[in-house]
C-alpha cells in the first residue's frame, strides 16, 4: 500500500518522439560524376556543404527526450482565484494537456494537491482546498479520464509553496498540484 | 449545608497523560455558613474588584506558588492585591507550605470585615507538583469569593506546527505551562475535548488519509473513530456523547453526527459546496456550522436533527470557526475584516455582534468551560500563538513561547 502511495516520477520512452535514423550518406556513383558536367556548379556545392554541417549534438536531442521533462511541462499547477474552486479560463488548457498525456500514458496515475493560501481559517482552507482538487478532478474525468486514475488530498494551507505575504504569492500557493505516481491506486 | 464540621477525604486523579499519572488527596474542613457569602457577583454588569491578601509561608517553593496563585486570580480581573501588611484587604488567604515527602499545604481564607475564617483545607500530594496544587488554591479562594467554579485546573489543546505540512497536538495548562506533546504523526488539524475530558477527538492527514481520531487521555491509547474516502474533520462533542464532524465520502463536505463508539452516523445537511467545523450548543440541541451556501462562508445554525436551518452573520464575506459558549447565549467566531481576520462575539439569536480583537491576525475562539474567557491564536507579535483574553476585557496574554509556532486551542472541560 505505502509502495502504491509513493510518487515516482517515471523515465520513460516517450512514444511519440521518433527514433533518429542516420542520414544516409550519399554514395556518388562514378555515372553521376560523369553527368556532374552536365550540374550547374552553385547547385552542387550547396548539397554538400548541407550535408557536412549536422552537428552531432542535434542528434541526442532528437533521440532521446527526458520523460521527467516532458511530465514538469505537462503537470503544470492549476491555478485559483481567492476563496473559489471553479476552474479559470487560463487553467483549461493545462488540464487539457494533462488529460491528453494520461490519455497516451496508461500506466501513470495521478495524485492531484488541493492548496490554498495563508489568508482564511485553516479549518475551512482544507475543505476549499479539496473543493479545489475535486474540480480539477472532475474536469479531467469530463475529458475521459477514468477517475480510478486520480487520487485527490487536500492540504489546506498546511504546505505553501511561497511564504511571503503577497498576492503573488499567496496566487502560487492557490493551486492543484499534480504528484504522478507509477502503481495503480486501490 | 452543614453542620458542625466536615470532613471529605477526595482521591484525585489528576489528568496527566500516562507515565506521569499521579494522585493526591486532600482532606476538607468547611466551617458551618448558614450562607455562603458571596464576595462578587460575577453575573452583575458593574464588577467590583475584590481587595485581597495573599500571605504565604514555610517553604521557599510557597514563593513559587504565591505567584501562581496571584497569576490565576489577576487574569479574571476580580481581585486586586493588597500587601499583607498594609490595610485595605477585605480578604486575606493565608497559605502555608511545608515539603517533607510530598507536598503539603494548608490553606485558611479569612474575611477580614467580619472578621472570621470562610474557609479552611489541607491538601496532600505524593510528589512535589507546585503548579497543579497552585492551581487548586487558585479555584478554592475563587469559589468562596464568586460561589463559582474556577477554571485553573482546566487545560488546552492545541497545535504546533513543527515543520512544512506537519503539527502536532499539544496539551498545557491554563496559563500555557505544563505543556506536553500528545501526537506527533503526520498533519494534525481540527480537534476537541469530549464533555468529560477523559477523549480527545482529532482529525489527521497520514498518508493521504485524513481520517478521525479517538485519544483515551487515561490509557493514552488511540483508535480511528471515523475513516471514509476524502476530507474528514472534528467539529464539536455533545453532552450525550455524539460528536459532530464534516466528511466528503459522498462528495461534498457535508455535517454528520457521530456517537463516541463509531457508531450512529447521521447526516444532516445536504448541499453542494462547503458545511464545516460544526458545534454543538452546551444543551446538544442546535448546532452551529460554516457554510458557502449562500457565496462565501458564514456561520449557521440548525437543530441538531438538521432541521431549522438560520443564517447566524451577514457583514463581511468571510465568517468561520464558531465556538458557542457555555451558558448558550453567545457563538464567538473569526470573521474577516479589513484584510485581517478577527475574533467576533454574536448573540446566537444573531444580533448584538462585537469584534473582540483588532491587532494582527486573530482567529480560532473557543470558550472556557465557565464562559469568562477566549482563547485564540494570533500573529499580532509576529508568530501564530495562543493568546487568551476575558470576553468583556482588553488585556490579551500571550500563553506559548514566541520561538514556537502555536494555532488552534480548544479549551477543556472542568476536569477532575
Amino acid at each position: 500500500m505505502k509502495k502504491l502511495l509513493i510518487a515516482v516520477m517515471l523515465i520513460f520512452a516517450v512514444g511519440c518522439a521518433k527514433p533518429y535514423t542516420k542520414p544516409q550518406e550519399k554514395t556518388v556513383k562514378p555515372e553521376e560524376t560523369v553527368k556532374e558536367k552536365t550540374i550547374k556548379p552553385e547547385e552542387m556545392e550547396a548539397e554538400v556543404v548541407e550535408e557536412a554541417v549536422i552537428p552531432a549534438e542535434e542528434q541526442i536531442t532528437e533521440s532521446v527526450v527526458s520523460a521527467e521533462e516532458k511530465a514538469k511541462s505537462v503537470f503544470r499547477d492549476v491555478l485559483f482565484d481567492y476563496d473559489r474552486y471553479d476552474i479559470r479560463p487560463d487553467a483549461r488548457p493545462v488540464l487539457d494537456t494533462v488529460a491528453a498525456f494520461l490519455a497516451e500514458n496508461n500506466e501513470i496515475n495521478i495524485v492531484i494537491e488541493g492548496h490554498t493560501d495563508e489568508r482564511g481559517t485553516n479549518e475551512y482552507n482544507l475543505a476549499l482546498g479539496e473543493k479545489r482538487a475535486k474540480t480539477a478532478k472532475n474536469y479531467l474525468v469530463s475529458l475521459g479520464v477514468s477517475p480510478e486514475r486520480i487520487i485527490v488530498i487536500t492540504y489546506g494551507e498546511e504546505k505553501p509553496l511561497c511564504i511571503e505575504q503577497n498576492e503573488s504569492c499567496w496566487q502560487k500557493n492557490r493551486r492543484a498540484h499534480f504528484v504522478v505516481v507509477k502503481s495503480r491506486f486501490r | 449545608m452543614n453542620t458542625g464540621f466536615r470532613v471529605k477525604s477526595l482521591k484525585l486523579r489528576v489528568l496527566i497523560l500516562g507515565f506521569s499519572l499521579f494522585t493526591f488527596h486532600f482532606s476538607l474542613f468547611t466551617p458551618a455558613l448558614a450562607l455562603a457569602k458571596i464576595y462578587i457577583d460575577i453575573t452583575s454588569p458593574a464588577i467590583r474588584q475584590l481587595p485581597i491578601s495573599i500571605r504565604t509561608s514555610g517553604s521557599p517553593a510557597s514563593k513559587e506558588l504565591e505567584s501562581i496563585v496571584k497569576n490565576d486570580l489577576g487574569f479574571t480581573g476580580l481581585f486586586s492585591f493588597v500587601d499583607p501588611d498594609v490595610p485595605g484587604a477585605e480578604i486575606i488567604a493565608d497559605i502555608k507550605v511545608e515539603i517533607t515527602d510530598g507536598l503539603k499545604v494548608i490553606l485558611s481564607v479569612n474575611d477580614l470585615i467580619e472578621g472570621k475564617e470562610v474557609l479552611k483545607k489541607r491538601y496532600d500530594a505524593s510528589k512535589i507538583i507546585i503548579r497543579p496544587m497552585a492551581h487548586s488554591i487558585s479555584n478554592d479562594i475563587y469559589k468562596v469569593v464568586t460561589g463559582k467554579k474556577g477554571v485553573f485546573r482546566t487545560k488546552l489543546s492545541y497545535l504546533v506546527s513543527t515543520s512544512a505540512g506537519r503539527k502536532e497536538l499539544r496539551l498545557m495548562d491554563w496559563d500555557g505551562f505544563r505543556s506536553i506533546k500528545v501526537v506527533s504523526k503526520g498533519l494534525t488539524s481540527s480537534h476537541n475535548w469530549s464533555q468529560d475530558g477523559r477523549f480527545l477527538i482529532y482529525s489527521a492527514e497520514r498518508n493521504r488519509k485524513w481520517k478521525i481520531y479517538l485519544l483515551n487521555l487515561k490509557r493514552y491509547r488511540e483508535m480511528v473513530l471515523f475513516s471514509s474516502r476524502g476530507l474528514n474533520l472534528v467539529g464539536g462533542t455533545s453532552p450525550a456523547g455524539l460528536i459532530s464532524l464534516s466528511s466528503s465520502k459522498d462528495g461534498s463536505p457535508e455535517i454528520y453526527v457521530i456517537n463516541i463508539h463509531g457508531k450512529g452516523f447521521k447526516k444532516l445537511t445536504w448541499s453542494f459546496g462547503i458545511d464545516v467545523s460544526p458545534v454543538f450548543s452546551p444543551d446538544g440541541s442546535r448546532i452551529a456550522f460554516v457554510s458557502d451556501r449562500g457565496g462565501s462562508p458564514q456561520i449557521y445554525t440548525m437543530g441538531s436533527n438538521g432541521r431549522g436551518l438560520k443564517r447566524l452573520t451577514f457583514q463581511g464575506s468571510y465568517n468561520t470557526s464558531p465556538s458557542w459558549s457555555p451558558d448558550d447565549k453567545w457563538i464567538a467566531y473569526t470573521g474577516r475584516k479589513n484584510g485581517k481576520n478577527q475574533i467576533f462575539m454574536v448573540k446566537s439569536d444573531g444580533t448584538d455582534s462585537r469584534q473582540l480583537t483588532s491587532r494582527g491576525n486573530n482567529e480560532g475562539p473557543s470558550f472556557s468551560p465557565d464562559g469568562l474567557f477566549l482563547a485564540f491564536d494570533s500573529d499580532r507579535d509576529g508568530r501564530r500563538g495562543i493568546y487568551i483574553m476575558r470576553i468583556h476585557g482588553e488585556e490579551k496574554k500571550r500563553i506559548t513561547p514566541k520561538h514556537i509556532n502555536a494555532m488552534s486551542p480548544k479549551w477543556s472541560p472542568y476536569l477532575k
